[in-house]
């Protein structure tokens, strides 16, 4: 096997478990030192294990790899700088982060604590912030690196009972972007990856959010099962992520790629897709008149339900 | 009659710039109005409680309904209040429209802890601390209109800006969780990404103008998708963002839920959706140099890097040869 990643320091956060770990391996075996940072909590980030990082880690040796297992939250900064620095302290420098950690929270917003809020804001977009701002200062210093963050459709298409994981999920997309305008310059790259597997994390949707997604129509959007969304171990997402961290990819930059199984797709970013213009200011009637067309097949994704009294809809259904 | 008849509706950030023209129309429009702003300066630092009054005053010599609401959108106490002071002057909250924001603008590399919580708290953690309690009362009453702030910083990305970006994508994001969450209920719950000369365009710093201008950014949307560039961009001012969140917050926009609208100006647009562009498959594990290929030529041909490596960076796969992935 090739070792494209041979002196290339990586470091990958949630890496004891799931699409963190297949990651690791795979980067471990195309020839990166590995800093394999899990605390091993649970999937809510209850709890520690030493376990998984310290299992990976082992295994990456002893196919003659090299890691270090790192135990530290990327929910503080303190967590970020001490990832970071045990790469450079092991080996020498940090070429590369890939954020993949996370956890769960779901609720639905009429329900979410604070408490809940704050928890899956700080490990997934804080963290990211947390692990790539140290990384940033190095590599800006030494013209080279590549920052990979974990996304997810949960906030770019939007999901039932996961407000907290949705909006921190985008937000990681949009760091990304501008990550990658911040330091391009510099020879390094930010893109994010939003896959699809089957992990510890996608057994917890709760049950009463699967309904709502179910009878909101949601579900029904998902393609049908087929070769093309069968293949849902999360080692199929380690491909494109261990490719973005090669010299190959020096100019793939600012990017949201959608990784399930065989597939990897580019998304679109969220330009403009249709525009109404008048040069002036337009009024309610106006756009009352026009707002509609533009939105012609553009579904409301989880519409009124038909009992419901909806002030708008008998008046919009008597005009049509 | 207006649009918003006998509606109540909280504006945060209600006491200049966007949200300020929200609040003014809202009025026009009869709805009785929150005002709601800390009066503070676009760092967040400070506090007026002049800029909040200012705009009731004029809604209220203008023959409309406004109170003053001087909390901070960044804490879970500050919208509670907000929302129970709608409840308590007028009865009800049927549209919360959540403008409020601060800027502290910094390049990634030397941006402190305190900027991006900071950032983060007034704008992410802002949406949420007014849209859960609304959220509950909304539900009951089977209607509302919730309205959220992004920006292109976050959905299209911005230098000098990861926290502010971060947060505006972040806000995209939770748009359309929340119009999920809600939808059934009868609120809608959409996103708007303004253009504007306001208080906080003023603030980006020089540097972040020139690396923007370096890298090709500033003046285009991406370089595949241009901005339109003609005399509907000539208007800046605040004032027009506000009829089209008057009129997603009024009855005949019920069934529009869950989407991002670019306005600026006399412009209105729907974002795309961030889904899938375009897909290489196959059926089983990639190898690199396979995807080497795909992602060159098919996934990435024609969207360009925002901000490739400067001529003087020596970029390993550029300038000297690259590891070989096979």
């Amino acid at each position: 096997m090739a070792t494209p990643l041979e002196g290339r320091t990586v470091v990958v956060t949630g890496s004891g478990r799931g699409i963190g770990r297949e990651i690791a391996l795979l980067a471990g075996r195309l020839g990166a030192n590995v800093i394999v940072n899990d605390p091993g909590v649970n999937v809510d980030g209850t709890g520690g294990d030493q376990g998984p990082a310290g299992k990976v880690a082992k295994e990456i040796r002893d196919a003659g790899g090299k890691a270090s297992a790192n135990y530290d939250t990327v929910a503080t900064p303190e967590g970020g700088e001490a990832m970071i620095k045990q790469a450079v302290d092991e080996f020498g420098r940090v070429d590369g982060v890939v954020h993949v950690a996370g956890i769960l929270r779901d609720r639905m917003i009429f329900n979410m604590s604070e408490q809940e809020w704050d928890d899956v804001v700080a490990v997934h977009l804080t963290g990211f912030f947390n692990v790539s701002k140290p990384a940033s200062v190095l590599m800006r210093q030494q013209r080279f690196g590549r920052i990979i963050g974990f996304s997810s459709g949960s906030g770019l298409n939007g999901n039932t009972g996961q407000a907290n994981y949705g909006a921190a999920k985008a937000g990681i997309a949009g760091m990304a972007r501008c990550l990658a305008r911040d330091l391009g310059r510099y020879g390094v790259t930010a893109n994010a990856i939003a896959p699809g597997a089957n992990t510890r994390m996608t057994q917890t949707v709760p049950d009463a959010a699967r309904q709502l997604r179910s009878r909101a129509g949601i579900q029904g959007q998902q393609r049908q099962p087929s070769i093309v969304n069968q293949l849902r171990e999360p080692k199929y997402v380690a491909p494109m992520v261990c490719y973005l961290l090669t010299d190959q990819a020096w100019n793939i930059n600012g990017k949201v790629f959608n990784v399930s199984g065989g597939q990897v797709s580019v998304s679109w970013e969220e330009t403009p897709d249709r525009t109404i213009a008048k040069p002036g200011m337009w009024d309610i009637d106006e756009l009352r008149a026009l707002v509609p067309a533009m939105m012609q097949g553009l579904r409301n994704p989880a519409p009124p339900p038909p009992d419901l009294e909806v002030p708008g809809r008998a008046e919009a259904a008597a005009s049509a | 009659m207006g649009a918003l008849d006998g509606k109540v509706a909280v504006v945060t950030g209600a006491g200049r710039g966007i949200g300020r023209g929200i609040a003014m129309l809202f009025a026009r429009e009869g709805a009785r109005v929150v005002v709601n702003d800390p009066g503070v300066n676009v760092d967040g630092t400070g506090g007026d409680g002049g800029p909040a009054q200012q705009v009731v005053d004029e809604i209220k010599k203008a023959g409309g309904t406004a109170v003053a609401n001087l909390e901070t959108v960044a804490t879970v106490a500050g919208g509670e209040s907000m929302v129970k002071q709608a409840v308590d002057a007028y009865g009800r909250i049927d549209i919360v429209v959540n403008t409020a924001g601060i800027l502290r603008d910094r390049m990634v590399f030397n941006m402190s802890q305190q900027e991006w919580d900071d950032v983060i708290a007034v704008h992410l953690k802002g949406h949420y601390n007014t849209i859960k309690p609304a959220s509950v009362l909304m539900r009951q009453q089977r209607y509302g209109r919730i309205i959220n702030f992004s920006s292109t910083s976050g959905i299209i990305g911005n230098t000098g800006q990861v926290n502010y970006g971060a947060a505006k994508a972040a806000i995209a994001g939770l748009t359309r969780v929340i119009a999920r969450d809600l939808g059934r209920y009868g609120v809608t719950c959409n996103a708007i990404a303004p253009g504007a000369a306001t208080r906080m365009t003023q603030t980006v710093p020089d540097s972040a103008r020139q690396l923007r201008a370096q890298a090709g950014v500033q003046g285009a949307a991406s370089e595949s998708q241009p901005a339109p560039q003609s005399a509907f961009q000539g208007l800046r001012e605040p004032e027009f963002v506000a009829p089209m969140v008057g009129f997603l917050c009024s009855d005949d926009a019920w069934d529009i839920n869950g989407w991002v609208f670019n306005v600026s100006g006399g412009t209105v647009s729907v974002a795309h959706h961030p889904t899938p562009m375009r897909t290489v498959f196959t059926p089983g594990l990639w190898d690199l140099a396979e995807l080497d290929d795909a992602v060159n030529n098919v996934l990435l041909r024609d969207l360009p890097n925002p901000a490739p490596p400067r001529e003087d960076v020596e970029v390993p796969g550029r300038d000297t040869p690259a590891k070989p992935l096979a």
